[in-house]
């Protein structure tokens, strides 16, 4: 019986690794990072994973070359070069990178990026060249696609906040190869619209949501020097939030998604009412005080040129004059306010103010959600009501835990 | 007068009136035209539904406009 070998584990991973080297020696291997470490040492320690399986790997420093002028960074999806081994101590295989590449969303990224620095660079981003966004913009020019989400999103918004205001479409399509052509030609023959037909007051360019290589027309060179080009002010609405594209940079104004373009774009109708009744309000009373000022004024002339008279006759004299002086005042501002509340029955009161005063000093309005007309009394609303607080900043969607009557 | 002069016009009026520096008169013919124009641009919002129009150019510079009936 031949005698068995017995390997000590230095051996065996010794030999383990040998082949493991022979047979895995210049590969390429693609995956995802994660895990990335960067140690003092220079070294890059990182994790390569697919859907089912990872991989430790190592960069070496000294491997750190030329070859990977593009950093890598978490997430992204590297084409990696190098070979298969064992590092002996822990007995743990290893891919050991000579070379790391971006590919796919990464490499987008990274070239996005360095157009990005670039058009800094030549001014294309520079805060000097943004336009001012007209108050009451009323025709609004739209460049994307015509069937997809953000115009529908624009439309709707627009229904609801403005509908004074007039969208012309400049139809285009939003992601693949004739992507960045048409959006220029279309954002062009925006411009040649507007000087020759119907003068718009604004520009929304942008898409809904997509993947970044969907998303990618709106940061190719030309797309975004026709934004930064372009007389009209324009926002860019790009994608959700989270999304950037250069346009973002070189409009006059960045919004996170289509809808809130609109948003940005247009005064709320609603919160002009509300704004108004209390500034209409606010007119009145300066004039009941005027009428005030001048009865007082009124009297104490009367008073004075009465000073040689007796003083019985004066004071049944000053009585009547009383009675005079505060009947004409009583008078003028019934007058006023009758005429106010006629006007204010008639016509819900003045329609157009700035809303923002009562919200800045801390008022609120309270809207049941998709619902115009603020609300005035909790009665009717129903426990587990969605509604939308709109503050002097920003605003809260809440749902209604009780509701109290009182 | 379009709804955006209106706009500026009513916020002048507004304005005006807060600053008191008015004769008595004159604020409150002031206040009947901030009124007048009140009640005016709320029906022209009122009346308005959002318009929407497609533009094609079928040659270079000859703009043709569709109605867009969206939901």
């Amino acid at each position: 019986m031949p005698e068995e070998h017995v390997y000590t584990v230095s051996e065996l991973s010794g030999l383990a690794r040998e082949r493991l080297e022979a047979g895995f020696s210049q590969i390429w291997l693609r995956g995802e990072i994660s895990e990335m470490t960067r140690a003092a040492s220079g070294h890059l320690y990182f994790t390569l994973k697919d859907e089912n399986s990872e991989i430790g790997a190592v960069r070496f420093r000294s491997r750190t070359s030329a070859f990977s002028p593009v950093e890598v960074e978490q997430g992204m999806t590297v084409l990696a070069f190098g070979k298969l081994t064992i590092y002996e101590p822990r007995g743990r295989y290893q891919f050991v990178a000579m070379l790391l590449q971006p590919i796919g969303a990464g490499a987008l990224q990274a070239a996005i990026e360095k157009r990005k620095a670039k058009l800094q660079g030549e001014g294309l981003f520079a805060p000097e060249h943004k336009k001012q966004l007209p108050r009451f913009p009323r025709r609004i020019g739209v460049i994307t696609s015509s069937s997809g989400a953000a115009l529908r999103d624009i439309v709707s918004v627009l229904s609801r906040r403005w509908p004074i205001a007039e969208v012309y479409l400049f139809p285009s399509s939003v992601q693949g190869a004739d992507a960045p052509a048409e959006l220029v030609a279309a954002l062009d023959a925006a411009v040649r619209f507007s000087e020759s037909e119907v003068a718009l007051d604004a520009l929304i360019f942008g898409r809904g949501g997509g993947s970044a290589e969907d998303l990618a027309a709106f940061s190719e060179e030309p797309v975004v020097r026709s934004v930064y080009a372009c007389p009209i002010p324009i926002l860019s609405a790009v994608g959700h939030e989270i999304d950037f594209a250069l346009t973002d940079f070189a409009a006059d104004l960045r919004a996170p998604t289509p809808a809130s373009a609109a948003e940005l774009l247009t005064p709320d109708a609603g919160e002009w009412i509300e704004g108004l009744r209390a500034r209409s309000e606010r007119m009145a009373r300066v004039l009941a005080s005027k009428i005030g000022t001048r009865s007082d004024r009124l009297r104490a002339c009367l008073r004075q040129s009465l000073f040689r008279v007796p003083v019985r006759r004066i004071e049944t004299v000053e009585q009547r004059l009383d009675d005079l002086v505060d009947g004409f005042g009583r008078r003028l501002s019934e007058a006023f306010a009758a005429r106010a509340r006629r006007r204010a029955r008639a016509e819900d009161v003045l329609r157009l103010s700035d809303p923002n005063l009562p919200l800045r000093r801390g008022y609120s309005l309270t809207f049941l959600k998709g619902s115009m007309r603020p609300l005035r009394s909790a009665e009717s609303i129903e426990r587990g009501a969605e509604i939308e607080t709109r503050l002097g900043n920003g605003r809260l969607h809440s749902r209604v835990e009780e509701v109290i009557d009182e | 007068m379009t709804i955006e002069e209106a706009l500026a016009k009513l916020e002048d009026i507004t304005q005006k009136l807060e600053a008191d520096e008015l004769g008595l008169e004159e604020a409150i013919t002031l206040f009947d035209e901030g009124l007048t124009l009140a009640a005016t641009v709320k029906e022209k919002l009122e009346a308005s539904k959002l318009q929407v129009q497609q533009v094609l150019e079928k040659a270079k510079g000859a703009f043709t406009l569709d109605p867009l009936d969206l939901p």
